[in-house]
């Protein structure tokens, strides 16, 4: 007696495109509403989004890589944001300033965002199935290293010539440093001017590099590799690929391309808030990316885009539209943490509830196929 | 010999014996720096009844086999609540500490049920999911400090502003019912909070003999092995409901608990981070992400507070700094990630 | 094997001259300018007008008699020029001279000492 197998729920496909994007989607819908709610002119808003975009896209990008090699999303790129800033902090103690501060910079916190990266390749290896999670505690407990090193040690083991940067009792850097001398030292390096706005034609240059760099990387064979990682670990075992080599090699190459993008992010601000300006890095660019429309498995170049100007639109739109709102504009404010935190949430719940239906659905396909064996 | 103390330290971790003998060694060098010892002793006694609920709430999640609590925040969420509702009320002494726990085991059911829900259908991400709906719901949280209508004036802005104070005041209300209650005064220094520490016996009595009753037997079964408790009939998603239920009781009265000791109620964004030293102290006392028991809890509270306690007493008398925020970053955290990374050890 | 290695200590030392020479070319000094007596071996010089002053062909300013001006420079190799002013118009006695900075250092320039071709015009701060 054959039973009648019901198959995997087919969901007509335009139920599955909502339930797909349904963050994008919100989120548009979100913003739509909010922008005419905030007052804010076009002017202002077309030059908020564009230097946002580049600032903030480098970081971004840089978490492309490891969703190709199945670690998620990285919460370790908070590691790389804090090798730059001891780079920074070290070219602004020896008073370098212009593009060759910015590139010795980059050239300092390059090793330092390689060792960090290289501890946090290897604890996430020793955690596989909640690279997540750790990565997230280890930012923290980086964090808390970084206190220690920047905090403590410099002025006292590590030696600052600059005493202007130092805290009243003699060690450890200030709350805030001024970078004025990399100031825009990239954004202005090829200037250009459109009705007024300065366009950071250089800033633009270098992202587009690195989109380059991405596509290209997918096709190496080191790319094929964190891929074939990425689908399956066992399989990428048996066809002879170092599964955990190219797992931290893949954190390694985030880590150093984080660190660049903080980089870039600290010179278009132009100061640097010691101790604060990477907390929330990892937050507001993994929430970014899944506005965007990533996933915890999948990650292209669109979604950084899309991701950015979406968030940042919000970002940019909540305090005002709170304030008109409600008359507060700290309401606005907490929104947009809330939509922040909130984003991630229900982005990493949708992806592991869908994981879980697809588990659930393969296995009641090999027990059907099963069934429909032993009934014969 | 040598293989037994081998094992010994495989088992407990060694960073575990290493924090435990530098618990020792601190109190060992605190009179000589110039640190009182009971003054100390009664520090860390106070805070243990102070923490010690809220990380007793993580066990039941843990025997339920839902891992770390991370979304502590929600039972925190209750607790304050109830808190409020309390103060709102002109509600003051005892009466005014069990209404607000009244009340906050209301709201801790209801976000239970929702929370548990929510975890069932994510079951083997609990965690990282259960971060960010923690983050997320204190942050709605802030927005809605902001527009309730608490009239209380002790509880809103003094000059007519909207929405609540950053942190309220329990003195005048309730404000050490517990730790005064049948407090014992030993010597110059310290006095024994008799009332929290029995508080804290009480409900870690009833937590121990509610997983000797029959719910409670079936919720450690659904944890360790659901394929054999869903043979024996057990329903595995509602025994995990059940335990995230009484987890965010457990933490709500625990919050509860913890003003009632530090004197002030704690809005917007203090409680974001609540979670994790709680954790670490659960994780500092023997648990892991699949086992959790009530010696892990009172091992581990008193292990972690015993740390940040004495840490930044004897520290800053020796370098004359205060090193005590990053030294308990470093160790709640690094607690963590070590548990985190050790679960795949056992499993080999 | 061993192949990998020269290559890699080169790519090094390559790195690490890099970094040397953006330190180098990229490090802020301060000038600070005076234009006040100076006393040298017993003589004093005294400072007579006013100067108009330009280091790097950029112009920092004018600086009357007692007067100081700071600026920062970027590099190793830096030159200034000062031009009296009298009458309210520049009066063509320009003095120029070239200075270098080792790394960390800052200089006091002093004018009068300048303008009688001391040795001592220029001095270096650590």
């Amino acid at each position: 007696m054959m039973k009648k197998q019901s198959s995997s729920k087919k969901m007509n496909p335009g139920v599955y495109f909502l339930i797909n994007y349904s963050v994008p989607i919100i989120f548009t819908i979100l913003v739509a509403f909010a922008i005419p709610l905030s007052k804010l002119s076009a002017n202002y808003f077309v030059t908020e989004i564009m230097i946002r975009l580049s600032r903030n896209s480098f970081l971004i990008l840089a978490l492309l890589i490891p969703v190709m090699a199945g670690m998620g999303m990285n919460f370790g790129i908070v590691l790389g944001a804090m090798a730059g800033e001891i780079g920074l902090i070290f070219i602004t103690d020896w008073q370098i300033v212009g593009m060759p501060g910015f590139l010795l910079a980059i050239l300092i916190s390059t090793p330092l965002a390689i060792i960090f990266g290289y501890f946090a390749g290897i604890v996430l290896n020793r955690a596989k199935g909640r690279e997540m999670v750790t990565g997230f505690m280890v930012s923290f407990f980086m964090n808390g290293i970084y206190q220690l090193i920047v905090l403590y040690g410099m002025g006292n083991i590590i030696p600052i010539l600059n005493p202007s940067i130092l805290l009243p009792r003699g060690y450890g850097i200030r709350n805030a440093i001024s970078l004025i001398g990399i100031r825009q030292v990239l954004d202005k390096l090829i200037p250009l001017k459109i009705g007024g706005i300065l366009i950071p034609v250089a800033t633009f240059l270098v992202i587009t590099t690195l989109c380059v760099f991405i596509a290209w990387f997918r096709k190496t064979k080191l790319g094929q590799n964190m891929r074939t990682v990425g689908q399956d670990n066992e399989v990428a075992r048996i066809s002879g690929i170092n599964v955990e080599r190219t797992r931290i090699l893949s954190i390694v190459i985030s880590t150093v391309l984080a660190c660049y993008g903080q980089i870039i992010f600290l010179q278009n601000i132009g100061t640097m808030n010691t101790y604060n300006s990477h907390e929330q890095v990892g937050v507001f660019a993994i929430a970014a990316l899944l506005v965007g429309g990533a996933s915890v498995a999948k990650a292209n170049i669109p979604h950084v885009f899309i991701g950015v100007i979406l968030f940042h639109t919000m970002f940019v739109v909540s305090p005002r539209a709170g304030k008109e709102l409600m008359g507060q504009a700290q309401l606005g404010e907490y929104f947009r943490v809330f939509v922040s935190y909130g984003v991630i949430a229900f982005s990493l719940a949708l992806y592991a509830w869908r994981k879980r239906v697809e588990k659930e659905n393969e296995r009641k396909k090999i027990m059907g196929y099963r069934k429909s064996i032993l009934v014969k | 010999m040598k293989e037994k103390i081998k094992s010994i330290i495989n088992s407990v971790g060694l960073p575990r014996i290493i924090i435990f003998f530098f618990l020792i060694s601190l109190f060992v060098l605190a009179p000589f720096v110039g640190v009182s010892l009971d003054t100390s002793l009664n520090d860390v006694i106070v805070r243990f009844g102070m923490n010690g609920l809220l990380v007793l709430s993580l066990m039941p999640m843990v025997k339920a086999g839902c891992g770390l609590n991370f979304g502590l925040q929600l039972g925190i969420i209750a607790g304050l609540l109830g808190a409020l509702t309390s103060i709102e009320m002109e509600i003051v002494g005892f009466a005014g500490f069990f209404t607000a726990v009244g009340v906050a085991i209301f709201f801790a059911v209801i976000l239970g049920f929702l929370y548990g829900t929510l975890l069932n259908k994510i079951k083997g991400d609990e965690m990282v999911v259960a971060t960010y709906v923690g983050f997320s719901s204190i942050s709605f949280m802030c927005i809605m400090w902001l527009i309730l209508p608490f009239k209380s004036p002790n509880m809103i802005w003094a000059y007519g502003g909207s929405g609540l104070r950053t942190t309220i005041n329990t003195q005048g209300y309730w404000f050490h019912v517990l730790t005064d209650f049948l407090k014992i005064n030993i010597g110059n220094h310290i006095t024994f909070p008799t009332g929290t520490i029995l508080f804290f016996a009480l409900l870690t009595f009833l937590v121990w003999a509610f997983f000797r009753t029959k719910i409670g037997s079936a919720i450690i079964a659904a944890g360790s092995n659901p394929a054999y408790a869903k043979s024996c009939g057990v329903s595995v998603n509602k025994m995990r409901i059940v335990s995230v239920i009484l987890s965010t009781v457990i933490a709500a009265i625990g919050i509860i608990v913890y003003q009632e000791s530090f004197g002030f109620i704690q809005l917007y964004t203090a409680p974001l981070y609540m979670a994790f030293p709680a954790i670490a102290a659960l994780l500092l006392g023997g648990a892991s992400t699949e086992k959790a028991s009530i010696k892990n809890v009172i091992i581990g509270v008193f292990l972690f507070q015993g740390i940040l306690t004495m840490t930044p007493s004897v520290i800053n008398n020796i370098i004359q700094s205060d090193m005590s925020e990053t030294i308990r970053i470093i160790v709640s955290n690094g607690m963590i990630v070590y548990a985190l990374t050790r679960r795949i050890e056992r499993a080999r | 094997m061993r192949k990998r290695i020269i290559i890699r200590t080169t790519l090094v030392a390559v790195l690490i001259l890099i970094g040397i020479f953006l330190y180098t070319i990229g490090q802020e000094h301060k000038v600070i300018i005076d234009n006040k007596d100076i006393i040298v071996n017993g003589n004093t010089y005294n400072a007579s007008t006013v100067y108009k002053i330009w280091v790097d062909n950029q112009e920092i300013g004018v600086i009357e008699k007692n007067g100081r001006a700071v600026t920062k420079v970027t590099g190793v190799s830096h030159k200034i020029v000062i031009e009296a002013i009298s009458d309210q118009a520049l009066s063509g006695e320009k003095h120029e001279r070239i200075f270098k900075f080792k790394s960390n250092e800052g200089a006091v320039i002093n004018i009068p000492a300048m303008v009688n071709a001391l040795n001592e015009w220029i001095d270096k701060t650590n």
